[in-house]
């Protein structure tokens, strides 16, 4: 065969081209496709395997629930078409709604929903406490369910539509019964979308088509509840690295919908007229500081409310968003939640005290040992946030350290109970929803039971018996005076402290219309480009 | 000969042994956990322990080395902790847009460059040789992704000639393919242009001293085959080693490109797995490159034979 540079080139052409033909299928038009950058890639595909939001954000494309809560954080069926509670309050019975299909065109069954159940309350904190309570989940025909009950439990049905991750997604019985420590490899739900494999490229883009067996309720959306009507043909989230490239693109009309743009620019893009800028999570986030119970000085309670008095909220605020889209807040479960409350906040009241807490730590015997704040520098908060307060340790007399690291090796060394000198650590910061915080039993950061509590183990029985006593509260009033006691408490012996509550907006094209705002989910049904 | 290029393939085995040891404990003694960021900001470190578990994280090093050694001799890069996904498929899937742009690279910033080089030399000393040496050094000097980000401004943002990121297979077409790669391509390139432009400059320089330049223009040679046919033929082995040499900077700098202008290349796979300790996706990744620049040294070696047949390897 005789060689020449063209069919060389040609030859190499052909070779670049392969890997990719599957990219020539016809793809729904622009106009029916929405191209979305969240705020984090999708490392993982199982909503109960991790408690990352982002899986959080794909299960509530491909899966669905038996109850959501509207856009009033009130329960409502979604898959259920009945339900009720017996006399006693023991046995819940649920019925499915017709109609109901997987997207490879299976029958969702009560049996389906019972063993999804069961993975998810081996793996979340709000369904391990539920399940503690649960006698028997009996299956009693395709459709029909029940769960009984060993003892009253007034939080099944919230349990049930929890919003935070992870949420209760039913899956095929056969991926619901794998090992709740292992993912599950099928992404394959009865949720208003299907997960495109083929087009979607780990690490690159992830890709989602209408699923067109999906039977959405009659009612109007609301939250998550209500009816998911999907008006695209596709919804893709790209995973753009760089900020101010996803930045760029938005205003260039390459992406349509841009979910956390960097918040020290908003002024610029909100002057674009093309582009709509908007909170859609109206509880926001809190910036929170976990404090190692188990090291000195943060083992002593006088250390601990030092911090109270330590922290100046309005100055970490300011220094991460700017002089907008933040305030101030001192209640244990957030404020604009239902649970919000201003019992024992006067240290807030009172602003920064730094001669109080300088005073606080030498009653807390404070030694001069380095106290560790991990500073995780490709995070929004926990880059900025430590440097602060690691200044003010100083000025109270505290030899702060900082240990610098990413994220991942924050999260890591986190998860260390050994002392700080030996690869532990006395202070990390991260963030969490205000919704979130409001739920003392769903939120794993408010248990304080010691070594099985969430990073910075604190222990404190009162709070124990206090969220159980809230859990089985059966009122909103009769909860929410729970929540005052539990708030007095948590601030008496300081479970951890406030860095501030901040509301992120998200921006998007301005044809791009009809997103419902929530905590937690950003829902891409109902949105439509116009 | 033969047996020469028999031990340096075999020599190869052992470099990439040594890699592999080397990259396999860098990776499992520095800090990070990927169990931890499976699970996610809310898990409990119980549910942690169960993932470590479950993933063979937790088994003793010299357990997990062995089985991962295993499972490459036998020609399997593992599959991504996350994703569930074959390495192989991932750096397959991932080969394409890295190699577009490393090429087209190579191409425009060869040519660029090459002409750069030539017309200084040819101008030495004038306004023009100056111009194009403060260009060169501006381009060596300037961050990739600051000049990224200043074409993004200005032809994207502003003109809206170009696309800002992303990219677009061959297979949809040249000059889509072209669109998403013209700004990524002149950022990457700026630097080698440089390197490239200087280096050429010095050596005509030197080759345009020569006696046979001097005959080549008394014997009233045009300038055009002067400078092409005389002088850069015999300024061309410098040029080309500094090309070779860089290729390393090629390859660090598409890992920078592929950030600013969201090109889902292999440097943005290593990125993302290193941030999530994605261990058998840095691992192979690591593994392959090293096998490639181990056999791109090789080949480099045995061209020189070709080049100079007065290179003889014992």
């Amino acid at each position: 065969m005789h060689s020449t540079r063209r069919t060389f080139l040609g030859g190499a052409a052909g070779l670049i081209a392969a890997p990719n033909l599957s990219f020539a299928q016809t793809a729904p038009t622009r106009a029916r496709t929405l191209r979305a950058v969240m705020h984090s890639d999708l490392r993982v595909f199982d909503p109960i395997w991790t408690t990352a939001n982002i899986t959080g954000y794909h299960g509530a494309m491909i899966y669905d629930t038996l109850f959501a809560v509207d856009e009033n954080f009130a329960p409502q069926p979604q898959m259920v078409s009945k339900w009720g509670v017996s006399d006693d309050k023991l046995t819940y019975t649920f019925e499915l709604r017709d109609g109901l299909a997987f997207s490879d065109g299976e029958a969702v069954t009560a049996a389906d929903c019972v063993a999804s159940i069961r993975r998810w309350s081996a793996r979340d904190g709000f369904g391990q406490h539920l399940f503690r309570r649960v006698a028997d989940t009996p299956v009693v025909d395709a459709k029909t369910f029940k769960i009984v009950l060993k003892e009253p439990y007034g939080l099944v049905i919230p349990a049930l539509s929890k919003l935070d991750p992870s949420l209760c997604f039913i899956m095929k019985k056969k991926d619901a019964e794998t090992d709740p420590n292992t993912q599950v490899r099928d992404a394959l739900g009865s949720g208003p979308f299907t997960m495109n494999r083929d087009e979607t490229r780990a690490g690159n883009r992830y890709v989602y088509d209408r699923n067109p067996r999906y039977n959405p309720r009659a009612e109007a959306p609301s939250g998550l509840a209500g009816g998911k009507v999907v008006k695209l043909d596709r919804v893709i989230f790209e995973n753009i690295a760089d900020q101010a490239t996803a930045l760029s693109a938005l205003q260039n009309g390459e992406i349509d919908f841009y979910e956390v743009p960097p918040q020290d620019l908003l002024d610029t893009i909100e002057s674009d007229p093309n582009i709509t800028v908007q909170g859609l999570n109206k509880t926001g986030h809190m910036g929170w500081m976990r404090l190692n119970h188990l090291h000195h000085p943060f083992d002593k309670v006088e250390a601990r409310r030092a911090m109270l008095h330590l922290i100046k909220q309005s100055d970490i605020m300011k220094a991460v968003f700017g002089e907008k889209r933040w305030k101030e807040c001192g209640a244990f479960f957030a404020c604009g939640t239902d649970m919000e409350n201003d019992v024992s906040t006067e240290w807030l009241k009172e602003g920064q005290n730094i001669a109080k807490a300088r005073d606080l730590f030498k009653a807390a015997g404070y030694d001069g040992r380095p106290v560790v704040l991990l500073q995780a520098t490709d995070h929004y908060l926990a880059n900025p946030a430590p440097l602060l307060i690691a200044q003010w340790l100083r000025q109270a007399g505290v030899n702060a350290e900082v240990a610098a690291s990413d994220w991942g090796g924050t999260v890591t060394r986190r998860s260390n109970r050994k002392p700080p000198a030996e690869g532990g650590w006395n202070i990390f910061i991260t963030a969490a929803t205000g919704y979130g915080f409001s739920n003392p039993v769903a939120a794993s950061g408010h248990a304080a039971t010691g070594e099985k509590a969430w990073f910075g183990w604190p222990e404190n029985a009162k709070q124990e018996q206090l969220r159980d006593q809230w859990a089985l509260a059966p009122t909103l009033a009769e909860r929410q005076k729970v929540a005052r006691d539990l708030q007095a408490n948590a601030w008496d012996y300081v479970h951890h402290a406030y860095l501030g509550q901040f509301f992120r907006a998200s921006a998007w094209r301005k044809n791009v219309r009809g997103i419902i705002g929530m905590p937690e989910i950003v829902p891409f049904w109902n949105i439509e480009k116009v | 000969m033969f047996a020469y290029i028999l031990r340096r393939i075999a020599s190869t085995f052992v470099v990439m042994a040594t890699v592999g040891i080397f990259v396999f404990l860098l990776l499992h003694l520095s800090p990070g956990d990927p169990a931890a960021i499976i699970a996610g900001d809310n898990a409990t470190s119980e549910q942690i322990d169960g993932i470590r578990k479950k993933l063979g994280l937790d088994d003793p090093l010299p357990v997990q080395f062995v089985r991962w050694a295993g499972d490459v001799l036998r020609g399997d890069l593992g599959v991504s902790i996350f994703s569930n996904e074959p390495v192989f498929k991932l750096v397959g899937q991932r080969l394409q847009p890295t190699v577009s742009l490393a090429l087209l690279t190579l191409c425009v910033a060869v040519t660029l460059a090459v002409s750069f080089g030539v017309i200084a030399a040819w101008k030495a000393g004038t306004f023009v040789d100056r111009l194009l040496m403060v260009v060169s050094v501006v381009g060596f000097s300037a961050p990739v992704f600051v000049v990224g980000y200043l074409l993004i401004y200005v032809f994207a943002i502003n003109l809206r000639w170009l696309p800002v990121q992303g990219y677009t297979p061959i297979s949809e077409g040249i000059l889509p393919w072209l669109r998403n790669l013209v700004l990524p391509a002149t950022a990457l390139g700026l630097a080698y242009v440089a390197l490239i432009a200087r280096i050429t400059r010095a050596t005509m320089l030197e080759v345009l001293e020569e006696d046979y330049i001097r005959t080549a223009v008394s014997k009233g040679v045009s300038t055009r085959t002067l400078l092409l046919k005389h002088a850069l033929r015999n300024a061309g082995v410098p040029i080309v080693t500094v090309i070779g040499i860089g290729v390393a900077l090629l390859i660090s700098g598409v890992v920078i490109t592929e950030t600013v202008f969201n090109i889902p290349g292999i440097g943005r796979l290593v990125v993302d797995a290193i941030s999530k300790r994605d261990y058998p996706i840095i691992q192979g990744v690591i593994l392959i490159f090293s096998g490639v620049y181990v056999l791109i040294n090789l080949s480099v070696d045995l061209i020189y034979t070709l080049l100079d047949p007065r290179i003889r390897y014992q």
